[in-house]
């Protein structure tokens, strides 16, 4: 017999505390690493932000919950061409600081997911993947606020996922634009999901393991 | 080049199609987000929210005069409206609980019948803007009007690979939209005196992150430079 999943502490954020139900386990929740890339990481100096990242891959690793790490490349055409304009534009496909940074590369039977842009369920397999792992909680983050993390968040919360974004493990292009973009998830109890520091997520997930 | 395509003076606005222009008036939309009776009319949700939709509504005579030189151009345009189903079996369940925290949420009876459910009265678009019976109407449950919907086929059905975007809300419906048509290849302008927030901050964050790099999911333009792209666009 397996094991029923122990539920998690909620964890404080805002504008509401996560998940909104209160239901989550290491079983129906993912931590989504979007677009932490070599060159996205040097371009946006989010050296900071790769650090915290890492420090939620730890705790959730030790709590058994699925980590789903995601690489942006540019794509091919016109809209490529316009893409690469950006702060945050992702690298081409094997080109030179393509690869994800060494702090945040996934262990052997850790899910890679590549797609262009910035919106990481277009055109890639990562609906069907939550889907056949029964996940309903995500939680994000990642490079760059206004890019890639708001444009998955969105997609996300438009399929019914449940969102929590980690205010301190994303870097925007701008730090006005980073904060206009929570405000913006934040407004009316939470339009994409909600959000928090990483210190209230790394509270309850070791609360959980230490039982 | 698109430089012969006039913009607006004052207005950090990009050419109005920043890649390449519709090869003729049936390529290019003009989709409407949204304009419905509970995000932008007096009596409708948000409004029995005690929110202001001073904003929402201030932009219904901009969209109208569009609307109008749109039709007399001959070119396309696709309404969409935000709704559920009567069952709600197409609502999220975080979806409703947020909106219920407000003490009205999304399925429920309120002054203007179930909110945002379709085929209720303030589900309908504003009267001042009510689709043409030749004008397609896309019913989207999600944010994106790509979501869940048949908008991209619409579009691809009638040729369509150029959109002017305007509607409601600036930071929600009509930015998702936008990015998502960008990412799925079509060459879209958002018209800045033709969107708004319930917010005013968050239209205004909005438009700067749109604008940035040029104009980063597409074009941000306004009705002067689209009705003069209108003249521009022949065959």
């Amino acid at each position: 017999m397996a094991e029923a999943p122990l539920a998690l502490p909620a964890i404080a954020a805002a504008p509401y505390d996560y998940p909104f139900d209160g239901i989550w386990s290491a079983a129906d929740t993912a931590l989504l690493l979007l677009g932490f890339q070599e060159v996205t990481v040097d371009r946006l100096q989010a050296h900071a932000e790769v650090a915290v990242a890492r420090s939620l891959v730890e705790a959730t690793r030790a709590a058994g919950i699925s980590i789903i790490t995601t690489r942006a490349s540019l794509g091919h055409g016109p809209l490529a061409l316009r893409r690469a304009e950006a702060a945050d534009a992702p690298p081409a496909v094997g080109s030179a600081g393509w690869d994800l940074v060494a702090a945040l590369r996934p262990r052997a039977g850790e899910t890679v997911i590549d797609h262009v842009g910035d919106e990481a369920f277009h055109a890639s397999p990562l609906e069907p993947l939550l889907g056949s792992r029964g996940i309903r909680n995500l939680i994000l983050a990642g490079l760059a606020t206004d890019g890639m993390v708001h444009a998955t968040m969105r997609a996300a919360n438009d399929r019914g996922f449940e969102c929590l974004v980690v205010s301190n493990a994303c870097r925007g292009t701008t730090v006005d634009r980073h904060h206009a973009i929570l405000r913006i998830t934040m407004f009316g109890n939470g339009l994409f999901g909600t959000v928090a520091d990483v210190s209230a997520i790394l509270r309850a997930v070791k609360q959980y393991v230490s039982g | 080049m698109s430089a012969g395509l006039p913009v607006s003076a004052g207005s950090p606005v990009s050419a109005f199609w920043p890649v390449t222009k519709p090869t003729g008036r049936h390529a290019l939309a003009l989709a409407v987000i949204d304009m419905q009776v509970d995000f932008c009319a007096p009596g409708g949700w948000v409004d029995q929210l005690g929110e202001d939709v001073s904003n929402t509504r201030a932009v219904i005579p901009a969209i109208a005069a569009v609307l109008d030189h749109a039709r007399r151009a001959g070119i396309r345009i696709i309404h969409t409206r935000e709704g559920h189903l009567p069952d709600l079996s197409d609502l999220p369940a975080n979806k409703q609980w947020r909106t219920r925290v407000h003490g009205l949420g999304i399925g429920d009876r309120g002054a203007t019948g179930r909110i945002l459910v379709r085929g209720e009265p303030g589900w309908q678009i504003v009267p001042e803007l009510a689709p043409r019976l030749d004008e397609p109407v896309v019913d989207k449950p999600g944010k994106s009007a790509f979501y869940a919907t048949d908008f991209e086929a619409t579009l691809h059905a009638l040729g369509v690979t150029h959109l002017a975007i305007v509607g409601v809300t600036t930071d929600c419906c009509v930015q998702a939209t936008l990015r998502d048509a960008y990412e799925r290849g079509f060459e879209a302008v958002v018209l800045e005196d033709c969107t708004a927030a319930v917010e005013r901050q968050n239209h205004v964050a909005t438009m700067e992150i749109l604008k940035a790099y040029g104009g980063r999911w597409g074009g941000v333009a306004n009705s002067a430079a689209f009705v003069a792209a209108l003249g521009g666009v022949h065959g």
